[in-house]
């Protein structure tokens, strides 16, 4: 088991995000995070990659237990991640940016460039390298948060609705991508809400609903589930799918 | 480029050998020793993007220390260098460790704080000279007093050590160091998910950065031999160095230099014109200063040369295939 996260519990002043998740991603793994808006997917997401410190309940990577571990613990482990808003460092070029993510297990100058060179070549950004992040559209930023992580060679890459906001073509073309991500044997978990990402992209999917796990399994048999159903359209459309 | 390094350093060096009057030689002393406090400020404040409004309380530890020592104990002054550097890097660890866990305005405010916090102290402080100040070395006794007549050896001095912290600052933005705390400086949670220990890295920045400031400050009561509460610990220290660096360009080699070569004469002149009056212009020229930089360009003047003589590079051309 790469990564599992039991009973993870977060609590915003009373307000509960996310109770009680499960989540077990074996080692090459692609799995999906869905749901409604305001499910807990980001949330919990955010506990996953270190950003928040769950309320209650244990998170374990590799082997080690990341639960109260800061973010830069969980990148040096080997969990990247992307932002729902992209975060590149606007003012730095997208080789310099890069070179950041490289910085990680490369010291040398030379050696953090070479790795950054070799990224931004397999993510098709290397005719950019020398212009500032700022200069790139979404799909681009979103881009370069992708290869900013890949550069940081992780282990597992948790990518936060990385292909939101992208038109149909662009979206075929990052799908491509994870799927290169993937035969370098990166095990990845996605937060999504286009559905026909996950179902071409994920091999089980959790379904999050009201900070609940509500579903899990194969994308297939996740969108048939009755809970499913009702959690994504109402009371009304969830009775209808049950009784045909 | 090369060249244009070796043309910099050859004016450097050949400036008070062609401008002999001691009026010039001694502005080009100013110059440097401004172009100096103002880079060790752009390490932290322009590099690491964390900025301080009380590099004083370093300036100040830098001035008053050596000639502490002279003025109660008869020491060298030179002796009270390295004693200023250790009380500044602990007034660094004091104000960046808290501070530094959190984001945003509390380091200003914090350092701000301290900064005035001390001069208040020290303006009471009968030891430190109180309001009146320390005094060096009048005549000086042997070549270690660092006391000179001419402006001359102060310039070269000043340049040496202008040199030195430039090619630290060069070096480091060329190592992991200086990629870590321009992303630092982008954003902090999205460095933090790269694995860049943020806290850590902005404390070593506020170090080196408070090692080279205080340096400057005793660089100052060398030249000087006098020292008090204002001229070493007054806001308008902190402020000359945030504002030399944003003129010139924060987070960049020679922008600090760039705005100390253009500020410093102009403060020296309407001093000269206005005289004792002049002094409330400085924060005039200060906050027109800031006004138009934030209007403007908010990367300073090097930023704006980079822009006018690259417009190409103002905006990507569209992806082929975007994604």
């Amino acid at each position: 088991m790469l990564l599992s996260a039991e009973k993870v519990t977060k609590r915003f002043a009373g307000f509960t995000a996310v109770a009680e998740a499960d989540l077990m991603v074996e080692e090459g793994e692609i799995v999906g995070l869905i749901g409604p808006n305001g499910a807990g997917k980001s949330t919990f997401f955010n506990c996953v990659a270190g950003d928040l410190t769950p309320t209650s309940g244990r998170i374990r990577f590799a082997g080690v237990d990341v639960t109260h571990a800061p973010a830069e613990a969980h990148a040096r482990l080997g969990i990247g991640r992307t932002f729902q808003v992209p975060a590149t460092f606007e003012e730095m070029t997208i080789l310099d940016n890069v070179m950041v993510g490289a910085y990680l297990r490369h010291h040398g100058w030379r050696a953090a460039r070479a790795k950054a060179l070799q990224v931004l070549e397999m993510t098709g950004l290397k005719d950019q390298a020398e212009l500032r992040a700022k200069s790139l559209g979404t799909p681009g930023r979103k881009r370069l948060e992708i290869a900013r992580v890949l550069a940081s060679e992780p282990r597992l890459m948790l990518l936060d609705e990385a292909l939101a906001g992208l038109t149909p073509s662009e979206i075929q073309r990052a799908i491509a991508l994870v799927r290169d991500i993937h035969k370098l044997g990166i095990t990845i978990v996605i937060v999504e809400h286009i559905m026909e990402v996950i179902l071409t992209l994920a091999q089980r999917v959790l379904v999050f609903n009201q900070g609940r796990v509500i579903a899990s399994g194969k994308p297939q048999e996740v969108i048939d589930d009755p809970a499913v159903i009702e959690a994504y359209l109402g009371r009304g459309h969830g009775r209808a799918a049950r009784q045909p | 480029m090369r060249w244009a390094w070796i043309a910099l350093a050859l004016a450097l060096l050949a400036y008070p050998l062609v401008f002999t009057s001691p009026f010039y030689q001694d502005a080009g002393a100013l110059v440097l020793l401004a172009a100096i406090s103002a880079s060790a400020w752009n390490v932290v404040g322009g590099y690491a993007g964390q900025i301080s409004v009380g590099h004083a309380m370093f300036y100040g530890a830098g001035a008053y220390l050596p000639l502490l020592l002279h003025q109660h104990w008869h020491l060298p002054p030179i002796l009270g260098v390295p004693l200023a550097i250790a009380v500044s890097l602990a007034l660094a660890l004091v104000v960046g460790f808290p501070t530094f866990r959190l984001q945003g305005h509390y380091f200003s405010m914090a350092t701000l704080a301290v900064a005035e916090l001390i001069r208040i102290v020290v303006s009471n402080w009968e030891l430190l000279g109180a309001a009146i100040g320390l005094q060096g070395p009048a005549v000086s006794k042997n070549w270690w007093d660092l006391t000179f007549r001419s402006a001359v050896p102060y310039y070269y001095i000043f340049l040496a050590v202008l040199a030195l912290l430039l090619y630290v600052t060069w070096h480091m933005q060329e190592s992991r160091l200086g990629y870590y705390l321009r992303a630092i400086r982008s954003g902090e949670r999205a460095a933090r998910s790269l694995g860049v220990p943020v806290r850590r890295y902005k404390l070593f920045a506020l170090m080196l950065s408070a090692t080279f400031t205080s340096l400057a400050g005793s660089l100052y009561a060398f030249k000087t031999g006098f020292v008090d509460p204002e001229s070493g610990l007054g806001i308008l220290v902190s402020v000359q160095m945030i504002i030399i660096a944003a003129l010139g360009g924060t987070g960049t080699l020679l922008g600090p230099l760039l705005g100390a070569v253009i500020l410093v004469p102009l403060q020296t002149t309407t001093n000269t014109l206005f005289g004792g009056g002049g002094a409330g212009l400085t924060f005039i020229v200060y906050g027109g200063i800031i006004v138009l930089i934030a209007r403007f360009e908010p990367g300073g003047l090097l930023e704006l040369w980079h822009r006018l003589t690259a417009p190409r590079t103002r905006r990507a051309p569209a992806p082929r295939h975007a994604a």
